[in-house]
């Protein structure tokens, strides 16, 4: 696939919080919204989301329950605690700071040096 | 709580773990069949679509396997993983792991078995309701004696106490006694034996009726006694316990309801106690009811202290508020009754605590337990050590390991495993050699009523206890190789390892630190059992003041019933001697109240014209009722004066003797003879005897060291019922056992005879547990020197290898095998002689703890064992590293110097 960004390192678990935060989903929905909200630039390995999943629920940033889907499947449901919130508010911004400042440096021409 | 916090974790996981797993797949099923049907809906058909779901995510195992590690479930996969390992590793070297783990197991097996005794005699509940609730209240005597605080309660404490207290619920009052169960017609069981219808001597206890609703314990069979059977006219029924109902009636429950002859008066069984009621020290045959007459409360009767006090504490009163107002009633009394009273006072305890305090076992268990606990850690020293060699054999490899990109704390994790893969496997050998521990223990603890009933046992207490032991040899034993690994550096041992000369330093240090330790425990030891044993054959060889060989002995008590006045006593005694006198091969006879040396009761007494003493401060002496021939058929010389005859009867002036000690004592070794002494042996009107002879001392007990001032009645001034005989024979004294009986059986056939036996199987007997007490110590240090001489060869032996090119360099440049020899006995000796400096040191204060553990009893006193230790051990320990240093000195130069 062509058009796909690369997700750098350690930005996953940002992306994983950002796509539950905006509703309780199950591990594929997570999958798709993130493919979603990207508009397709971004692709997760599947098998890569499950241990990041439970890694995130032990450190309590996620908590997971048992419900049931659209097509009515039983489907385990994840959603943010409130640790998980502050987590993502804090990610976020260190996130836009390191963007704002990487545009920044790339924007620059010779004669502003 | 850390340690609980993670049990918990694994027990949670473990037992969860099916359930976390089910979750995990079901949540990765799910993905899949969600993925297929997105699949499915852009065009593929479902089976298509399925496989695409699949292979697109990919390896569903290696997923797994990271999402448990993300949960934390990890760490006990990688425990089982450590086990594997650690099993798999202890396979490669079975010669290291039999010598590891038998040595772990023999130790574990040590203590296991002790701890039987821990569980059997300390731990044990006593029977009936909540016994922690009734409490045991009994006199401290004002005497500093032996166990004064276990002294019993008179008539009149016990019904004031009762009346007055406002803690109790109930108190019962338990007075131990012996009962002649005599010969009877045993209708039904006729044909069983002969030996059933022998009159026998059984011991008793007279209790108040409410006695088992306040220890709130339930008969098998019948009922336990109920108000007003203790009245006279209706106390004429008894409970027989389990034993006695399985042993002499046959376990017949028609028992109840059918009547029993005790001192030759009829008595209905009306119960049977269950075989669990027995309390340790408590092991009466049956129970009566005790019967309190006038008599029992008069002023006399306050010296005849006989009653142990059991009682049922009230709902919210704290032991702390009982023992309060016990103390308050107990000066009341003082106070009242000064004369009998000054100075006692009262003790209570909780029955449990009571129980194991008063039968008084346990300091030998504590010095038992404190020798096995030294052998388990010498045990643990010399594991750890050959863990220690292990670990440097291994060092390439663990280098390896950590150069791979495992985690330190994996590798301490990793040989700590080991250390307890081997505990698991010695602490199960030791529990099984426990078992034949415990037997052995059981048919030498049986030397007594007491002791034989009770059941020593491998209950749960001992394999857990043996299980916490082997998890904190575990510790002990991995921790010093772990702490050594975990501090080496990688890149020094993989440099280092093909051309090492004399590798790890800090690891031969510790090394060195264990044997030396092992040593100084060694020594410790075996001076601590030295001490005692010798204190112990100090005792078994002492002179008793007495001649003990040739003596044929038994003991009888005479009933109230058919031997009421002092007439008839005399006349049975006299009827008992003069057969006994004809007996063949019977050189001298008599009768006395206590056979020499079994510890006899002791009055108190006053010396005319000396001044009169505080009560607390009187005199006293212990007490003997005897007949002329005494002294002769004991052998106790007779210093001054004279003795007993035939004249010396009831209408003759009262006469005593005393011995040596009493005239040192009491007359400051002045003529004691012609003085008038006045015993108070609880007469109506106390009368002065003169003294007319002195005899030389006879020991107290033939197992204590003391010597008591003594004093003699004749049997004729005062016929007592308790009686012994004696009689010295010109041959085998057991072979005149059965004349013995014969003429006692004609004299009275009703009478049972108990104790038939000579004086040396008395004084046997009288050893109780010290003959155990002994074997076990000394089978201990024994076993402490061995492991620790094998620490010792482990020791040199793993440093000659170490520095086998080293010596072949040595040799090569000329030293002679001698030198090499000399050197590497010098390396063992520097050790062990600086450990048996240590455990010398330590062991400096043990006389003065043992003889105030054992005051009275042991006199340890033995400064010739501070050499001959030290220097045994110094011997073995230079054997043990006599053997790797002859191979040190066979070491060919050539091959040393192509080694590795």
């Amino acid at each position: 696939m062509a058009g796909d960004a690369h997700i750098l390192p350690g930005t996953l678990d940002l992306l994983f919080l950002k796509a539950v935060s905006l509703g309780p989903l199950h591990g594929y929905g997570i999958l798709l919204r993130i493919e979603q909200i990207s508009r397709g630039a971004l692709l997760v390995e599947q098998g890569a989301l499950y241990p990041a999943l439970f890694r995130l629920v032990r450190q309590g940033l996620l908590k997971a329950n048992w419900g049931v889907s659209d097509n009515s499947r039983r489907a385990k449901f994840y959603e943010l605690t409130s640790a998980g919130k502050k987590r993502l508010r804090q990610e976020e911004d260190s996130w836009n700071r390191l963007a704002t400042a990487i545009a920044s440096a790339l924007r620059a021409r010779p004669e502003e040096v | 709580m850390k340690l609980w916090a993670s049990v918990r974790i694994f027990v949670l996981t473990v037992s969860r773990r099916s359930d976390v797993e089910r979750d995990m797949d079901e949540e990765l099923r799910a993905h899949i069949q969600n993925r297929a049907e997105d699949l499915e809906r852009s065009g593929l058909p479902r089976p298509e679509a399925e496989r695409r779901a699949r292979v697109e995510f990919g390896g569903n195992e290696r997923f797994k396997e990271e999402c448990r590690e993300a949960m934390g479930t990890h760490f006990f996969d990688a425990l089982l993983q450590d086990l594997k390992v650690g099993v798999r590793m202890l396979r490669r070297v079975p010669g290291f792991t039999a010598v590891a783990v038998l040595t772990l197991a023999l130790g574990i097996a040590v203590n296991a078995t002790m701890f039987s005794m821990v569980s059997a005699f300390l731990m044990r509940r006593p029977p009936g309701h909540d016994p922690e609730r009734v409490a045991v209240v009994t006199s401290i005597n004002a005497a500093p004696v032996f166990q004064a605080d276990v002294t019993p309660v008179s008539v009149p404490n016990y019904l004031a106490w009762r009346a007055a207290n406002h803690v109790f619920g109930d108190l019962a009052a338990n007075e131990e006694r012996g009962v002649n169960l005599s010969s009877q017609q045993q209708s039904g069981s006729a044909g069983d034996s002969a030996g059933a219808a022998q009159p026998e001597r059984l011991r008793a206890a007279a209790v108040t009726p409410n006695y088992f609703s306040v220890l709130g314990a339930a008969p098998q069979i019948g009922r336990t006694f109920v108000t007003g059977e203790d009245q006279p006219g209706h106390e004429h029924v008894v409970i027989v316990s389990h034993d006695l109902w399985e042993r002499r009636f046959g376990s017949d429950p028609s028992i109840v309801e059918r009547s029993i002859r005790l001192n030759r008066e009829n008595y209905d069984v009306i119960g049977v106690m269950p075989e669990s009621f027995r309390m340790l020290g408590f092991v009466p045959q049956l129970w009566t009811p005790l019967v309190l007459s006038a008599a029992d409360q008069s002023a006399a009767a306050r010296r005849d202290r006989s009653l142990f006090l059991f009682a049922r504490i009230k709902d919210g009163v704290t032991l702390e508020q009982v023992r309060a107002e016990m103390g308050t009633l107990v000066r009341r009394t003082d106070e009242t009754f000064p004369d009998t009273e000054k100075g006692w006072g009262v003790a209570v305890r909780t029955l449990p605590d009571f129980l194991i305090h008063s039968f008084g076992i346990r300091d030998a268990i504590v010095v038992l337990m404190t020798a096995v606990g030294f052998v388990l850690m010498i045990s643990c020293a010399n594991v750890a050590g050959l863990l220690l060699a292990r670990a440097t054999a291994r060092r390439k490899e663990l280098s390896i390991r950590v150069a791979l990109g495992a985690g330190r704390l994996r590798i301490v994790r990793q040989l700590l495993t080991e250390g307890l893969v081997i505990a698991i496997l010695g602490g199960g050998l030791g529990v099984l050699l426990s078992y034949w521990g415990i037997g052995f223990l059981r048919a030498n603890l049986s030397f007594n009523e007491a002791i034989s009933a009770v059941p020593i046992t491998l209950d749960w207490n001992v394999v857990l206890f043996a299980l916490v032991v082997s998890l904190v040899s575990a510790l002990l034993c991995g921790v010093a190789p772990s702490l050594n690994a975990s501090r080496a550096d990688i890149n020094v041992s993989l440099k280092n390892e093909s051309r090492a000369a004399s590798g790890g330093r800090s690891r031969s240090l510790i090394r060195k630190l264990l044997v030396t330790a092992e040593v100084a425990l060694a020594l410790f030891l075996l001076i601590g059992v030295g001490l005692l044993i010798r204190g112990i054959y100090q005792i078994e060889h002492q002179d008793l003041g007495f001649r003990s060989d040739h003596l044929l002995t038994a003991s009888l008590m005479l009933d109230d019933a058919r031997y009421s006045g002092a007439d008839k006593k005399r006349v049975f005694v006299q009827n008992v001697l003069d057969r006994l006198r004809q007996a063949s091969g019977a050189e001298a006879v008599a009768v006395t109240s206590d056979l020499p040396a079994t510890g006899p009761d002791s009055v108190t007494l006053i010396v005319k014209d000396h001044p009169e003493l505080p009560t607390e401060q009187r005199l006293s002496a212990l007490d003997f009722v005897i007949t002329p021939d005494y002294f002769r058929a004991a052998g106790i010389p007779v210093k001054r004066g004279r003795t007993f005859t035939e004249l010396d009867n009831f209408a003759a002036p009262a006469v005593v003797l005393v011995n040596q000690e009493f005239v040192h004592r009491y007359f400051q070794d002045r003529d004691p003879l012609g003085r008038q002494i006045q015993l108070d042996v609880g007469e109506a009107a106390p009368h002065w005897s003169e003294i007319v002879g002195v005899v030389s001392n006879v020991k107290t007990n033939s197992q204590e060291t003391r010597d008591d001032p003594e004093v003699y009645e004749p049997f004729l001034q005062r016929p007592v019922s308790s009686l012994a005989l004696m009689l010295r024979t010109t041959s085998d004294p057991d072979g005149l056992a059965s004349a013995l009986r014969s003429a006692v059986a004609q004299a009275d056939p009703d009478l049972p005879l108990f104790r038939l036996m000579s004086m040396p199987a008395l004084i046997e007997g009288q050893k109780g547990g010290t003959p155990f007490f002994e074997r076990a110590l000394s089978c201990f240090a024994i076993l402490a020197l061995i492991l620790a001489a094998i620490g010792i060869y482990g020791l040199v032996a793993y440093s000659v290898g170490q520095r086998i090119q080293e010596i072949g360099i040595r040799m090569a440049m000329g030293a002679r095998s001698s030198n090499v020899l000399g050197m590497v006995l010098w390396d063992g000796l520097k050790v062990s002689a600086l450990g048996a400096g240590i455990g010398l040191v330590l062991a400096l204060p043990l006389p003065r703890l043992f003889n105030a553990m054992f005051s009275g009893i042991l006199h340890v006193h033995e400064p010739g064992l501070y050499v001959i230790v030290p220097a045994a051990i110094l011997s073995v320990a230079m054997l043990a590293a006599y053997v790797p240093a002859r191979r040190a000195m066979r070491v060919d130069p050539l091959v040393a110097l192509r080694y590795e």
